[in-house]
């Protein structure tokens, strides 16, 4: 035989070894598994239970405030703490145990469990969210740029609602299964993205005309400023949470959102006026979009259609952002008195 | 006295919190156990692969120079290393995997990989009733435009249904993929080719051109939402009895065309899936005809012509390929047996 032959046959060998080592961890991984997966229906239906008998007793003890001794009272007051620290500690076992998708993710995905199992896997993907953000930010505003001052095709502002479009429906499934995995974005800044999609869907297919070409210097200019202000606030943003999650004041899972929140007076403050500036530039376009909707020769249902979205956006977003500073005055009227 | 009635529940529900704490620390325990196996277990399985594939390299080499008995050795050796894949690619089934270029885009780096043989099933079960409603609401959504509604904006919003169903397929099935389904080639592509041909008809703007070919393209959408309901309703019921006899995978999937197990009592369907190739030809025909017309000044036309020829020649040359192999194997069987 061969001296190559030999040496490739105790090479084999070897590997044989190594496979049979292989399939013996692949078999106990597969046990593992299957202890893994039921213990995770124990946990689950432990916390359910858990939370039904919770809601009991505190009816009870609803009922038994009335009228109760001092010492009663006391007990009572501390079961009453305990009673609503509870869930947040039901809410942060099941970060880790897999649960249903809510209706949109099972539209879309079906019942794949979307729950990331530790800590650096939910950061991670948080993290990868962000970047995703801030690239298609950059994307659209190279390509609004380019749509306003060199090219004026229809086919190229269809390509970017189909961007636009493509890019917010992506952000909705993204940030469902962000929420999945105990991200606390709520409402609003949830919400608008939604409307976002549909309002670039139906500039898709608003067809070729007068009206469409004086509105499109408008939105793209409008396209052009939102992206600008979406970068700076991915940037910053990301940079703030950083060094307050460094400082433990901020939850790992929060996100970079396009409006303000309270975190955000830490040193973000200058954003307000640029954001401000957009919504009232949203203001605008639903306003022209109204006037443009009782010319004569508008025939198109879209123009309508989208002054509706430009408005819901404009209230949407001016009274959240009014409402965080009303919050922040409030609180600093507050503080002198407790001096 | 209600005071040690509710004292008392309180203690018992604490002592379950308590127990309830210590199983989750268990269970998070046992997690972290688990990633750390699923880790040694790719890595081992990727350090497999490569020496194998190192070794197959050096045995074609050694085959160039040695007598008969060593080759016998060597393509005993070669045979058992194929084996070896398939052994990996079904354990790597159970193991988590990093998604794809489009999975990645469109839900980030978030683990799909099902990791029980339940719930891999549970989903394609779920994939193909999804694919059986949207089916049955897509053929109302044509009728309804069709015969009773005769306004852009519904044809818009039938449009958009479309891109939006075909999109979700293409994510699914990519998940299915992922999972170790073996759904190959045209069947996965003709869905994104499907997604542009709806995106292209939405931004067709209202004109004498579209309202030509709207009827024909309504009447169209009709017949293969019927069709294709007919496949996933026989199909289903064919790959069930093909797997309780043990000679199909468990994660087949029904499919918008013609595979090689259907010639069991599927073959009726074969002229229904003809026609409809041959109606999506004589869309291109009637699209490039129209874009010759003196009044035709969108560039939908053309494009959409271009999409349906692209259509129609991938499920046709991909059916016929079908027919083409079980007529050869026919007689090929008469041939052994006599």
């Amino acid at each position: 035989m061969s001296k190559n032959l030999k040496n490739i046959l105790e090479e084999w060998k070897g590997l044989e070894e190594e496979y049979q080592q292989l399939q013996e961890t692949h078999r106990m991984y597969l046990k593992k598994l299957d202890e893994l997966s039921k213990l995770q229906n124990s946990c689950s239906s432990s916390i359910s239970h858990q939370r039904k008998r919770l809601n009991e007793i505190s009816q009870l003890v609803k009922k038994s405030s009335k009228g109760p001794s001092e010492e009663d009272a006391k007990i009572l007051d501390e079961m009453k703490e305990k009673i609503k620290n509870r869930p947040n500690a039901f809410f942060q076992m099941e970060a880790f145990l897999p649960k249903k998708n809510g209706l949109y993710l099972s539209l879309v995905l079906g019942n794949v469990n979307v729950t990331l199992f530790n800590k650096q896997s939910k950061f991670a993907y948080k993290d990868e969210y962000e970047k995703f953000k801030l690239y298609l930010t950059v994307i659209l505003l190279l390509f609004s740029f380019i749509s306003y001052f060199f090219v004026s095709y229809r086919l190229s502002d269809v390509i970017l609602n189909f961007l636009l479009v493509w890019y917010y429906c992506t952000l909705t499934i993204r940030e469902s299964i962000l929420i999945t995995n105990g991200s606390r974005i709520k409402g609003w800044w949830v919400f608008h993205h939604y409307i976002s999609a549909v309002l670039s869907g139906v500039m898709l297919t608003w067809p070729e005309g007068n009206l469409y070409h004086i509105f499109r210097n408008q939105f793209l200019a409008y396209s052009l400023y939102q992206s600008f202000v979406q970068c700076l606030q991915c940037y910053y943003q990301s940079g703030c949470l950083y060094r307050l999650r460094a400082l433990g004041e901020r939850h790992n899972m929060d996100l970079t959102v396009e409006g303000f929140q309270s975190w955000m007076w830490k040193g973000l403050t200058f954003l307000l006026p640029f954001l401000f500036f957009g919504h009232f530039w949203q203001l605008f376009n639903g306003l022209s979009l109204f006037r443009m909707a009782q010319l004569p020769e508008c025939k198109e249902w879209q123009v309508s259609v989208c002054g509706l979205c430009f408005l819901i956006l404009f209230a949407g977003n001016f009274f959240t952002t009014v409402a965080v500073v009303r919050q922040k005055l409030k609180s600093r009227n507050q503080k002198p008195k407790s001096l | 006295m209600s005071k040690p009635r509710f004292q008392a529940e309180w203690e018992e529900i604490d002592e379950e919190y308590q127990q309830l704490q210590e199983t989750h620390k268990i269970y998070r325990q046992k997690l972290e156990e688990l990633t750390s196996l699923q880790a040694t277990c790719s890595n081992a399985i990727s350090k497999q692969r490569k020496c194998l594939k190192d070794l197959r390299h050096s045995l074609t080499k050694c085959a160039q120079t040695c007598d008969e008995k060593e080759l016998k050795l060597i393509t005993d050796i070669k045979t058992q290393i194929k084996d070896k894949e398939n052994v990996f690619f079904d354990m790597e089934a159970y193991l988590p995997k990093k998604n794809g270029l489009y999975l990645n885009l469109v839900l980030g780096n978030v683990n799909v990989t099902l990791l029980s043989n339940q719930a891999k099933f549970a989903y394609k079960d779920e994939y193909e009733k999804f694919k059986l409603c949207m089916t049955i609401i897509l053929m109302f959504g044509a009728i309804t435009c069709l015969f009773f509604l005769n306004c852009r904006v519904t044809d818009e919003i039938f449009n958009f249904l479309l891109v939006w169903y075909y999109c979700t397929l293409t994510i699914r099935e990519s998940i299915l993929i992922n999972n170790g389904s073996r759904i190959k080639g045209w069947w996965v592509s003709h869905h994104y080719v499907s997604t542009f041909l709806s995106g292209v008809m939405l931004t067709w703007p209202e004109g004498p051109m579209y309202q030509m070919f709207r009827s024909q393209f309504l009447a169209f959408s009709i017949y293969q939402s019927f069709v294709q309901f007919l496949q996933y309703y026989y199909q289903s019921g064919c790959l069930y009895r093909l797997r309780a006899l043990g000679e199909r995978n468990q994660l087949d999937l029904t499919v918008e065309g013609f595979q090689s197990w259907m010639w069991r009592g599927l073959t009726f369907l074969l002229p229904f899936l003809f026609f409809g190739h041959f109606w999506q030809l004589y869309n291109s025909v009637t699209l490039f005809r129209l874009a010759r017309h003196e009044d035709c000044k969108e560039w939908q036309v053309f494009m959409l012509a271009l999409t349906f020829l692209v259509l129609f020649l991938g499920n046709f040359l991909t059916t016929v390929k079908v027919v083409h192999q079980k007529v050869q194997k026919n007689p090929e069987k008469v041939q052994k047996t006599d």
